[in-house]
């Protein structure tokens, strides 16, 4: 019954395509209500009864191409399925919402289906290779010169990204004879020798670096993510939910070689320098889509710290900092879209006086700024709560507080739109459904923090109990990084200068492609001294 | 010449492709890379295991050893792929070109 959530997006994709516009916008939303409750029904089966597994072709699990299920996979899939009648809402009245557009907009969603499901490495190769070709179709849809380009510097870089993937599977076939990854992860108990891994895993782990934009390799993210004639729904897909397909591979690979390679204490560095070095570059931006494409890169960052923290519980609050993630950065990017359509602009020193001008895209906004910044009660603080309690390290802690206020410092930045005079005279209206839906993601984020223990045990079966002492300890210090970052806002980034330099650094295309081979040459060496 | 097999003649395609991909600025190059690379992967996995003398696994051949059929069975999935991903590559060069006259990777967000 799987198979369902890979091929029905799709099929439907194409149904819509054929079908005049008058009935496919119909047609999508009564599907993706449909799919979506479908999902929660397979989500609330892996609970009742443990995974699921789905063989192709009648043939035994573990030769057969198979799709399974377990709870992350599972919640993964609900996530996206729900949040897609989020974004098909916002969508449906734009000047983009064409039968080409909904097309592929559709067609990614099952190829993200299919990237959480597949049990199967070559099968995560197909659909990782056919959404790149979806996602930089997405990306340069209005055919404007600096979207051909971007989509062109995304497309190639993660063709060769996944080009890896497919040579370290090669080189896992030739020592198994397997692709299936949890009979691979079996059958590595048995190995003589850890070293003969260290190859296979380089290349995977390249791939699924890349995917996940960490430190070296976050050149193309902002590019793609922050292209300016974008679609805003496409940006807020990308960077809400495919970004997360990384990270879920990258859970999904270190766990099929946990039997021999343990790299932990490597990518929770990786992760901490790529969370410092994303903010740092969000600080420098004046594009308010750049802005958002930059801190994606640091949250990516904060998950992949916790993530390798060694700890269950930071485990647990990383995976539920996907799903916050997800929920802020969408509404994030779906209200920046409507802002810079009613302003003209993307600079976000001149924009002002949102509150007076568009109150209620303002207030969506401003609810998932609260959000990622981690105030209290909101969801972002509950996520970071559990990171934080994964370690009793001092150090550690001074670090995720490091992270913190660079957060809160790039969303002064932002919020700054918020207030002010309004310039140019009288409120406005935008889209009914567009405004909707960004203010419905954003009161998530208020009512998954608030309800943040209810959800985390029923989304991912971890009970997490908040200290309350605690807590008003964590919402005091929070007040202490705004006035922080409002004094650092003030005094230096206002200003510009160097931290304008910082931001405008980036690789070229060829720079790019280095970074990828010096981060693989990088790892392997690492495992050759660990191992 | 032991040593040069099938697999090691991949993982050499490979890694020149790599090359080509860090040191060359012309678009049209990058695709050429992209496919030497490609091919040093397919030509890996198809030598992957191979044992000489052994036959297809057609029908019924006495006591030679079979080749393994899932990695040419992987390949052509790859090729085909490999042949569209090509395809869109230079589709999308050709339109950037024609209509921008751009045919190197630039250092700036022009």
């Amino acid at each position: 019954m799987l198979g369902i959530l890979v091929l029905a997006p799709i099929l439907v994709g194409v149904i819509a395509y054929v079908l005049s516009e008058r009935l496919a916008k119909p047609l999508l939303f009564i599907f993706q209500v449909a799919f979506a409750a479908f999902a929660f029904s397979q989500f609330m089966a892996v609970k009742a009864n443990g995974p699921i597994v789905w063989s192709t072709g009648g043939y035994e699990d573990g030769i057969a191409l198979s799709l399974y299920a377990d709870s992350i996979s599972i919640f993964m899939v609900l996530m996206t399925a729900v949040f897609y009648i989020a974004f098909l809402v916002y969508a449906v009245n734009a000047d983009y919402f064409k039968s080409k557009f909904y097309f592929l907009f559709m067609t990614l969603e099952g190829l993200m289906m299919g990237l959480y499901l597949s049990s199967d490495l070559f099968n995560i190769f197909v659909f990782l290779e056919v959404s790149t070709v979806v996602v930089a179709i997405l990306i340069m849809i209005n055919k404007e010169k600096q979207a051909i380009y971007d989509g062109m510097i995304y497309f190639f870089v993660n063709v060769i990204g996944s080009s890896f993937l497919l040579f370290g599977t090669g080189m896992l076939y030739r020592t198994f004879g397997l692709l299936d990854m949890r009979a691979i992860s079996e059958s590595m108990q048995h190995l003589d020798s850890a070293k003969s891994m260290i190859l296979p895993y380089g290349m995977l782990m390249v791939t699924v670096s890349l995917k996940t934009a960490v430190t070296p390799l976050f050149s193309w993210l902002p590019k793609a993510h922050g292209t300016p004639s974008a679609p805003p729904v496409v940006s807020a897909v990308l960077s809400g939910l495919y970004i997360k397909s990384g990270v879920y591979l990258f859970i999904r690979f270190n766990e099929m070689f946990s039997p021999v390679i343990d790299m932990q204490t490597f990518f929770f560095w990786v992760g901490f320098i790529t969370s410092v070095v994303g903010f740092m570059m969000a600080l420098g931006q004046h594009d308010i889509k750049l802005i958002l494409a930059y801190h994606t890169v640091s949250q990516i960052g904060l998950i992949m710290v916790g993530l390798n923290m060694a700890s269950e519980i930071a485990f647990w609050g990383a995976v539920y900092h996907i799903f916050n993630h997800a929920i802020f950065k969408s509404t994030l990017f779906l209200t920046a879209g409507l802002i810079y359509h009613e302003y003209g602009t993307r600079d976000v020193y001149e924009i002002r006086g949102l509150f007076k001008r568009m109150p209620w895209v303002a207030a969506a906004t401003a609810l998932a700024i609260l959000g990622i910044t981690g105030a209290p009660f909101f969801n972002g603080s509950i996520s970071k709560y559990m990171i934080a309690h994964g370690t009793y390290d001092y150090n550690v802690t001074i670090m995720l507080n490091i992270i913190n206020l660079g957060t809160t410092m790039s969303f002064v930045k932002y919020a700054t739109m918020l207030f002010g005079e309004n310039t140019k005279g009288k409120r406005v209206k935008s889209d009914v459904f567009a405004v909707g839906a960004s203010l419905v993601m954003g009161i998530a984020s208020f009512f998954t923090g608030i309800f943040g223990e209810a959800m985390t045990l029923f989304l991912l079966n971890y009970e997490v109990h908040v200290n309350m002492d605690e807590y008003i300890q964590k919402g005091m210090v929070y007040v202490l990084m705004i006035v922080a970052g409002i004094g650092f806002y003030h005094g230096i980034i206002k200003h510009g200068g160097l931290i304008t330099r910082i931001g405008h650094l980036e690789l070229t295309f060829n720079g790019i492609i280095t970074a990828m081979t010096g981060y693989f040459v990088v790892v392997v060496l690492f495992l050759n001294f660990i191992l | 010449m032991d040593f040069i097999t099938g697999e090691i003649v991949g993982i050499l395609l490979f890694f020149i492709g790599l090359y080509g991909l860090m040191t060359k600025k012309s678009i049209i190059k990058t695709i050429m890379s992209m496919s030497i690379m490609e091919s040093g992967i397919y030509l890996f996995y198809v030598t992957i295991n191979y044992v000489p003398g052994s036959v297809p696994p057609i029908g019924q051949q006495g006591d030679a050893p079979f080749v393994d059929p899932v990695p040419s069975a992987l390949m052509i999935t790859a090729i085909v792929i490999g042949i569209g991903v090509t395809a869109i590559g230079l589709t999308m060069f050709m339109h950037y070109k024609q209509k921008h006259g751009i045919t190197h990777w630039s250092r700036n967000r022009n």
